[in-house]
């Protein structure tokens, strides 16, 4: 109950303030839609391939509002307020996470139903993927409130640009990592991005052949390693923002 | 009852002492003032002893509980309202207070009613919090403190920035809780601690300098006024130091 109480306050606290919202979702469509157009003549991008790497890459900027939301709380004395309440530790990160899905849901609807106009096939994969997709959120909100709990609002949208830069980079987007060179391809094999990446590219064209054991492994790993964190430090620093 | 009881309470922060050795006890029923001039200890003190942050050394007691361990029981029964207001900003005044209900679990409607009644709320209701003058801001602070009726109400600086008007209709409701609710409050309007405390404590760097009722400051400090006595207590040290 209190869990929910606190998501529709951060869901109003979003809402009232949407530009960054709007922002992580024109972008990503923005992307879809002039690659496409350009028609790049690699697999990378073709609808199949660069939806998903779309929708990770958006996830991204869900870190970043998230961040930003979180450091703007701390910098009020309002989580203070929270801090001597009955709440709990945990209810605080649940509450966040609840309130960053329905935005979550809203952008991944919006590429999908995008790269459905552009031509994706086969459609019905996004039927998993809209699933699929919501979990692979998750590590991406946790790796927000970890950021939003350890800087201050300015530095808050320059720190989780590195998540921005990492996925672009480390995920195989934008261009295949066997390209560049084994010792990439082992730093894209140990960070998260690239694993979700597999993992939604499955779900949307239904195959799931292409996860290897070690994706599972490493995208679990990370959202419960980020989770932890997150909670920890919330609470460490939640009332002490200014 | 013991409201609160506190044995050489202390907390450092690196370099500094923010609150020494402080021992106090509080009765239940009693409107508290801590004063002292910026940088003395309150807000600290009231962090450690709202169960905010733990003290470096020393004990605190709520209604018989630790401060530390049972920080969980003692939450419930309190209230809080931080120097800096604390409101959700884009929250609607009305949405504030039902948030807060949410977070103690009460019901929210009667419990909104009352205090919006008692704030004289109804007029911003509607109004985001962020766009509301500070006055009204700091009233719905204090109103959102109140929201599961504490049995002991933590109250930093709450006059400050409020109009005459605004701070005599906060002294009448600081009065009216007076059979329910044990208040402990700083200030930095003597005249304030004057009409409202029934005892005041004077932190002095950190350290309880005194503690009494008006009257038996008054006399500890051959002062004819609280203010005086305020003053001499606060130069305490400088002044010995020069006799
Ligand atoms: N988090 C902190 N880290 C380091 N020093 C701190 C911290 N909080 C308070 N202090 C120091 O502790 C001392 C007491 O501060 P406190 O805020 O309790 O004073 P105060 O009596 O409430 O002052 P004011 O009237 O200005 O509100 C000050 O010297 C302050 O700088
Ligand atoms: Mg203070």
């Amino acid at each position: 109950m209190r869990t929910l109480n606190f998501a529709g306050r951060n869901i109003k606290e979003l809402v009232r303030d949407p530009l960054s919202i709007i922002f992580s979702l024109a972008l990503p469509l923005f992307l879809l839609f002039i690659f496409k157009q350009i028609n790049i003549p690699s697999p990378s991008y073709a609808l199949d391939n660069f939806t998903p790497g779309i929708i990770v890459f958006s996830f991204s900027f869900v870190s970043m509002f998230t961040a930003i939301l979180i450091a703007k709380d701390r910098s009020t004395s309002f989580l203070t307020r929270l801090a001597v309440s009955p709440m709990k530790p945990h209810e605080y990160v649940s509450g966040y996470v609840l309130a960053l899905l329905p935005p979550v849901c809203v952008q991944v609807v919006a590429v999908l139903a995008l790269a459905l106009i552009l031509g994706l096939k086969p459609p019905w994969g996004v039927l998993l993927a809209l699933p699929v997709a919501l979990v692979i959120s998750l590590p991406f909100i946790a790796l927000g409130i970890l950021f939003g709990s350890i800087t201050n609002e300015k530095a808050a949208s320059g720190v989780s640009s590195i998540v921005v830069q990492l996925v672009s980079f480390t995920s195989g987007m934008y261009f295949d990592r066997s390209l560049v060179g084994d010792g990439f391809a082992v730093v894209c094999e140990v960070l998260p991005f690239e694993s979700a990446l597999t993992l939604l590219k499955a779900a949307l064209n239904l195959d799931l052949s292409v996860i290897e054991p070690r994706n599972i492994i490493v995208f679990c790993a990370y959202t419960v390693a980020f989770f932890v964190l997150s909670v920890v430090l919330f609470n460490k620093n939640m009332s002490k923002g200014k | 009852m013991t409201a609160i009881k506190t044995q050489g309470l202390t907390k450092k922060y690196k370099d500094v002492v923010a609150v020494s050795d402080l021992s106090l006890e509080i009765d239940e029923g009693e409107i508290f003032a801590l004063l002292g001039v910026n940088g003395a200890g309150k807000t600290t003190t009231i962090k450690m002893l709202s169960t905010l942050i733990p003290p470096s050394s020393g004990k605190a007691e709520i209604f018989g509980m630790d401060a530390v361990k049972d920080k969980d029981a003692i939450r419930p029964l309190m209230g809080v309202s931080p120097q800096e207001t604390a409101v959700a900003p884009a929250l609607t005044v009305k949405e504030n207070l039902e948030f807060m209900a949410g977070v103690y679990g009460v019901n929210g409607k009667s419990a909104t009613d009352e205090l919006i009644e008692r704030f004289g709320l109804s007029e911003v209701l509607g109004r985001k919090a962020k766009t509301l003058s500070g006055g009204w801001q700091r009233k719905l602070s204090l109103a959102l403190a109140l929201v599961n009726s504490p049995r002991l109400l933590f109250l930093d600086e709450p006059t400050l920035g409020l109009d005459v008007l605004a701070r005599r209709q906060l002294w009448k409701e600081v009065e009216s809780l007076k059979s329910k609710t044990t208040i402990l409050l700083t200030t930095h309007y003597i005249e304030e601690a004057e009409s409202l405390a029934t005892k005041v404590a004077m932190l002095n760097k950190g350290k309880l300098a005194a503690a009494g009722t008006v009257d038996e400051l008054k006399e500890k400090y051959g002062a004819a006024s609280l203010e005086e006595a305020f003053v001499a207590a606060a130069r305490g040290g400088d002044e010995n130091a020069n006799a």
